[in-house]
C-alpha cells in the first residue's frame, strides 16, 4: 500500500469511537471496497501528477483551475447540492437533519473550491479578474462527471447511501490533496490545496460520523454496499463491485 | 476541561453534531457576533468522552485547558464509556 494512502487510514478511517453502532459496518465496507477504490484513484493521481510535471510548463495549471473553476464551482454546487438537499424525503427531513445541513454545507465548500482555482488564475496573471471568466468556455464546461456530479445519476438513493458517498468520494479528494502536496512545489497550487484540506477532510467526517452513528440495520447497509459498488466501479473501475441490476 | 483553539477550528461544527447526538450537549454555538463554536466545562465529560476529538477535521483545533496541549484522538483502549 503506498504510504500516502496508509497515513490517511491511520490518522483518519481507523480511529473509531468505541460504542458508535455503525462503526464496524464502517470499518468493514473500507477493508472491504474502499481501500481499493482509493489505492486506485491515489495511482491514477499521482501518476496524472507525474506526467503533469515531465511537461515543464505551466499549461497544466492554467487547464486544471479552469476546469476546476467549471466543475467544482457555483454552478455546479447549486444545481446539485439542491437536487441532493430533495433526495431525503419530507417525511425523512426531521430523522436525517445532518445529512441535510451537510449538503448545504457542501454548497458553501463548493463556492469556495471555484474562488480558489480563481486565485491561481489570477495569482498567475492569466485573467485580471473573475468576471473574465465567464467569457472562457474551458470555465463553464467540463468533460468529466464532477465528484458529485455523478451522484446526480442517482439523486433517490437512501440517505445513508448519500453519506457513503461523502465518505468514499470526499476521501478521494483528501488523498488527492496529499498527493499534490507530496509532489506540487508551486507556491499557488500548494495554497489551493491546503486550503481545501479541511474542508474536503470535514465532509469524509460528515459521512465517517453519518454511517457510525446511523448505519445500523441490514437495509440502510445494503443500500451503502450498493451505492459504494457503483462508486468504486465508476470512479474506482472496480468491475466486481459494479452494481447488480434488479429485477 | 477542553476548549477550542479559534486559531485552528474551521467552524465546521462537527463536534457540536456529535457532542448533541450522544445527549452531552457541552459543545455549542456563542452568543457572540462570530457564532463561534465553544465547549461548556461543566457540561464536558471529558476525559470520559472524547467523541468531538474522533470526528474534527482540523486537527489541533481542540486543547486541552490545563496544559494547553492540543488533542489527537486517543487509542481505543482509553475511551472510558
Amino acid at each position: 500500500m503506498h504510504a500516502l494512502l496508509e497515513e490517511f487510514l491511520d490518522k483518519w478511517v481507523w480511529p473509531t469511537m468505541p460504542g458508535a453502532p455503525g462503526a464496524d459496518f464502517r470499518l468493514k465496507i473500507s477493508r472491504d471496497k474502499c481501500i481499493k477504490g482509493w489505492e486506485i484513484n491515489l495511482a491514477r493521481t499521482l501518476g496524472d501528477i507525474e506526467e503533469e510535471l515531465k511537461t515543464n510548463d505551466e499549461a497544466w495549471k492554467k487547464a486544471h483551475a479552469l476546469r476546476g473553476y467549471a466543475a467544482e464551482g457555483v454552478h455546479m454546487s447549486i444545481k446539485q447540492m439542491s437536487g441532493q438537499l430533495l433526495s431525503v424525503d419530507i417525511a425523512d427531513q426531521e430523522k436525517y437533519i445532518d445529512l441535510q445541513r451537510m449538503r448545504a454545507r457542501q454548497i458553501w465548500d463548493e463556492c469556495k473550491h471555484s474562488k480558489l482555482h480563481a486565485d491561481v488564475l489570477l495569482g498567475k496573471g492569466w485573467i485580471k479578474d473573475e468576471r473574465e471568466l465567464m467569457e472562457i468556455a474551458e470555465a463553464n464546461e467540463q468533460p468529466l462527471p464532477a465528484y458529485f456530479g455523478l451522484s446526480m445519476m442517482l439523486p433517490h438513493i437512501h440517505p445513508l447511501a448519500r453519506a457513503a458517498q461523502n465518505y468514499y468520494t470526499e476521501a478521494n479528494a483528501c488523498i488527492g490533496i496529499m498527493a499534490y502536496l507530496s509532489l506540487v512545489d508551486d507556491p499557488l497550487v500548494r495554497h489551493e490545496h491546503l486550503s481545501q484540506q479541511d474542508e474536503e477532510l470535514m465532509h469524509f467526517m460528515e459521512g465517517k460520523f453519518q454511517l457510525d452513528f446511523y448505519c445500523t440495520d441490514e437495509e440502510s447497509q445494503r443500500h451503502v454496499e450498493d451505492v459504494l459498488g457503483y462508486l468504486t466501479y465508476q470512479i474506482g473501475g472496480i468491475a466486481e463491485n459494479a452494481p447488480k441490476v434488479r429485477a | 476541561m477542553l476548549k477550542v483553539d479559534h486559531d485552528r477550528c474551521t467552524e465546521c461544527r462537527m463536534c457540536y453534531i456529535v457532542c448533541r447526538e450522544l445527549d452531552i450537549n457541552a459543545v455549542y454555538v456563542a452568543l457572540e457576533p462570530l457564532h463561534r463554536i465553544e465547549i461548556d466545562p461543566d457540561a464536558c465529560t471529558y476525559p470520559g468522552c472524547t467523541a468531538c476529538l474522533m470526528y474534527c477535521p482540523a486537527a489541533g483545533s481542540i486543547v486541552e485547558i490545563e496544559t494547553g496541549r492540543s488533542m489527537v484522538p486517543p487509542p481505543p483502549e482509553a475511551w472510558q464509556s
